[in-house]
């Protein structure tokens, strides 16, 4: 199986997923190259999220077969952290509020954590805080939400952007993106997505996970793909999010069901 | 299983054993006072299960040892006081070796004029009429037989007295230092200090208690405390429980207010193998007003007990109640809190929260929050809730780097924060989040996942 291309970063081989004993991802296949930024579009409830959760190690998500290698490395053997640690990063499509943690001491902790682990020396309270100020305002992010608990009575669109100030910070090597363009109005998508531009690099990759063609047009993915029932189904360039907005999901499945 | 028989006999062996101690040349009324308590002990019912103020409470284990004033357990080693001593801070400080009254110890140099604060001993051999109209007028000495003991065995403890319309800046600080020596396992110490705080109309005042005790040794502190806020008067009062593990520790705090007093409460408690803290607070005139907040952190062979009465005797007062609890390992809590209103308090706004955060399976809580509600019209409220760790932030922080040990403790500490930041004195609000954070750091590898 492990037949990596040099220029691999995230190896995804028959990834099978259970959750309280149901099965939501069937065989998962998917490959990412070094500096690619891959789209994953498809219907509610077809396991985007489980997929990003299981890359983070959520308990709860069961693998039952299959394999995630990162760098050719096992990546489900890990621990959350230590998946963070290896530079995994997960936006997510609902960020948890923490009430009592103060936002500007979580990221300060999360981000020293990091580079601890990376060997780095860790940032003192003064660098820190310079750091994050210039961070939240290229994604322009109110610095008042610094100083309040992390995501505790944010606005949704506060919420995104706060994640994308820690991806900013944790400057990971994979990036995964779950509806992070959802619930922003259109300026806030801008940002976001030149946030997310800014990041591109040729040691970085990207998961978009999208309904919205919309994010596209400012983040042009390398490939495109639609999971659909827990698999990826059908995968192309950027012409394919294209059908996809124009014609829905139906005549992927109608064409599995032909073939 | 106690009895009454036992009880009795408990109580008796220990007034024997410190009645050596207790003070000398008391003033008639203070004889009084004793005796009374005394006899009103033989009267109390059985402490166990039926009665409501213990039902969650065993004093069973206080029952099977005994304890001894002696004179010579006081002294105390230097290099253990020094070990116990909180650092030097901005205040009045006044020290309280096992229960006596260090006047090395204490600065009390520098009060402004309207302000005394002294022993307990100095002020009832200075002015023992001042003492005399305000002594007993506000606990009630027979509540249990803790509180008999304590008068029956008054030794020394803390007088304070503030003119009217006196404000004094530097907040004042209690350091209680109690160490059981190693004394025999038969023959621990037992220390009841005795305060009485009053604020004439006008007056303010921060009042900082600190509890410390020389690990591990075994003693029973049981201290008992009278604070009466006249008209307009306002007090912070911050208690910070940090006994040693196998102490045994009872706080009994009777307050009342006249109207337009202002009561401000932080009372945090970490130590004790057995800590009881009472609050009686009654609002005796209107638009007088409280706020209580608590921390209890509770682990292995530990229980932590709060029992609070607040009695709205006049119309528009307003009382907040909010204590949170966490617990680990094998720990146990008490939260009793009660809130009564009169028929002729009309117009009183009462809140009562408690919330607790259960670390392990193990650990046990019994809450019992209550309103007791004559008066129509009322704005009252309580709430509890026990709960865990939530597996959804502990996944969100571990996936931005931060191990579980950490996540955990930050939660902890997120959850306790809301009371600490109630101090409104920087350095002992820093200080109580260190104490908080090391023994959250302590007990979360152990807890594990
Ligand atoms: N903890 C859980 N318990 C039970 N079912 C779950 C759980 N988590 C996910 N599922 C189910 O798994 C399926 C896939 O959910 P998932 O969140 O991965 O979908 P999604 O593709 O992200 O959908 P959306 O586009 O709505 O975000 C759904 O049917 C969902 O109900
Ligand atoms: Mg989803």
């Amino acid at each position: 199986m492990n037949q990596m291309k040099p220029n691999t970063m995230l190896s995804i081989n028959n990834l099978t997923v259970e959750v309280e004993g149901k099965t939501i991802l069937h065989g998962l296949d998917l490959e990412i190259g070094k500096g690619e930024v891959h789209a994953i579009m498809g219907p509610n409830g077809s396991g985007k999220s489980t997929l990003s959760h299981t890359l983070s190690g959520r308990d709860g998500y069961q693998v039952t077969a299959g394999e995630a290698l990162l760098d050719g490395e096992d990546l489900l053997s890990l621990e959350t952290e230590e998946r963070a640690h290896r530079g995994v990063f997960l936006a997510m499509q609902y960020p948890v509020e923490l009430p009592g943690v103060n936002n500007m001491t979580f990221m300060r902790e999360s981000l020293n954590a990091v580079r601890r682990a990376r060997g780095e020396e860790e940032l003192d309270a003064v660098s820190f805080i310079k750091l994050v100020r210039a961070k939240a305002a290229e994604v322009k992010l109110d610095p008042k939400l610094l100083k309040r608990d992390v995501n505790s009575g944010f606005s949704g669109g506060e919420k995104k952007r706060n994640e994308i100030l820690q991806m900013a910070l944790l400057e990971p090597r994979l990036a995964i993106l779950d509806e992070t363009d959802s619930g922003l109005d259109i300026d806030a998508l801008r940002i976001v997505a030149d946030g997310i531009n800014a990041l591109r690099s040729p040691d970085r990759s990207i998961i978009l996970i999208t309904h919205y063609q919309r994010l596209l047009d400012y983040i042009e993915p390398d490939f495109v793909h639609v999971l659909s029932e827990g698999r990826i189904v059908r995968s192309g360039d950027k012409q394919l999010a294209l059908k996809l907005e124009e014609q829905g999901y139906g005549w992927i499945t109608e064409e599995e069901e032909a073939a | 299983m106690i009895t009454l028989d036992r009880q009795h006999s408990w109580f008796e062996q220990q007034l024997a054993a410190g009645r050596a101690q207790s003070l000398p040349q008391a003033p008639q009324w203070l004889q009084l006072a004793r005796e009374d308590a005394i006899e009103a002990a033989t009267q109390l019912p059985l402490h166990n299960r039926q009665h409501e103020a213990w039902r969650y409470t065993s004093i069973e284990g206080l029952l099977r040892a005994s304890f001894t004033g002696d004179e010579q357990a006081h002294q105390q080693n230097q290099a253990t006081i020094d070990d116990l001593l909180p650092p030097e801070s901005d205040s009045h400080r006044v020290v309280l070796v096992n229960g006596q009254f260090n006047a090395r110890l204490s600065t009390l140099a520098d009060l402004p004029p309207g302000v005394r604060l002294e022993s307990l001993r100095t002020a009832l051999a200075a002015d023992p009429d001042l003492l005399a109209s305000w002594f007993g007028s506000i606990a009630n000495h027979s509540e249990s037989i803790f509180s008999a003991l304590n008068t029956a065995l008054i030794n020394d403890g803390l007088f304070i007295h503030i003119d009217q319309d006196i404000e004094l800046q530097q907040p004042i600080e209690v350091v209680y230092l109690n160490s059981g020596l190693n004394l025999s396992e038969d023959k621990q110490l037992m220390m009841h200090p005795r305060n009485l705080v009053v604020l004439q109309p006008g007056a303010k005042a921060t009042l900082v208690e600190r509890f410390v005790g020389a690990a591990p040794s075994r003693y029973f502190h049981n201290n008992l405390t009278e604070i009466s806020l006249q008209q307009n008067a306002a007090l912070k009062h911050y208690r910070i429980q940090d006994e040693s593990r196998n102490a045994w520790h009872l706080s009994s705090i009777s307050i009342e207010q006249q109207s337009h007093s202002d009561y401000r409460g932080v009372t945090l408690a970490f130590g004790g193998a057995w800590a009881r803290t009472e609050y009686h607070l009654d609002f005796n005139n209107e638009h007088a007003s409280c706020a209580l907040h608590g921390l209890y952190l509770v682990g292995d062979k530990q229980l932590t007990d709060f029992h609070l009465t607040v009695k709205h005797r006049a119309a528009d007062c307003r009382s907040r109640e909010q204590f949170k609890g966490i617990l680990y390992g094998g720990g146990r809590a008490v939260f009793d809190g009660h809130i009564l209103v009169d028929k002729d308090a009309q117009r009183s706004d009462a809140q009562l929260s408690n919330h607790n955060l259960m670390l392990t399976r193990d650990a046990e809580v019994d809450t019992k929050p209550t309103l007791e509600i004559y008066a129509d019209d009322v704005k009252c409220s309580h709430g509890t809730t026990i709960g865990q760790l939530d597996p959804q932030q502990l996944f969100y922080m571990r996936s931005r780097g931060i191990d579980e040990t950490t996540a955990r403790s930050m939660l902890c500490q997120g959850f306790a924060q809301e009371i600490i930041d109630q101090i409104d004195l920087q350095p002992l609000r820093e200080q109580a989040t260190e104490r908080l954070v090391a023994s959250l750091e302590r007990v979360q590898p152990e807890i594990g996942r």
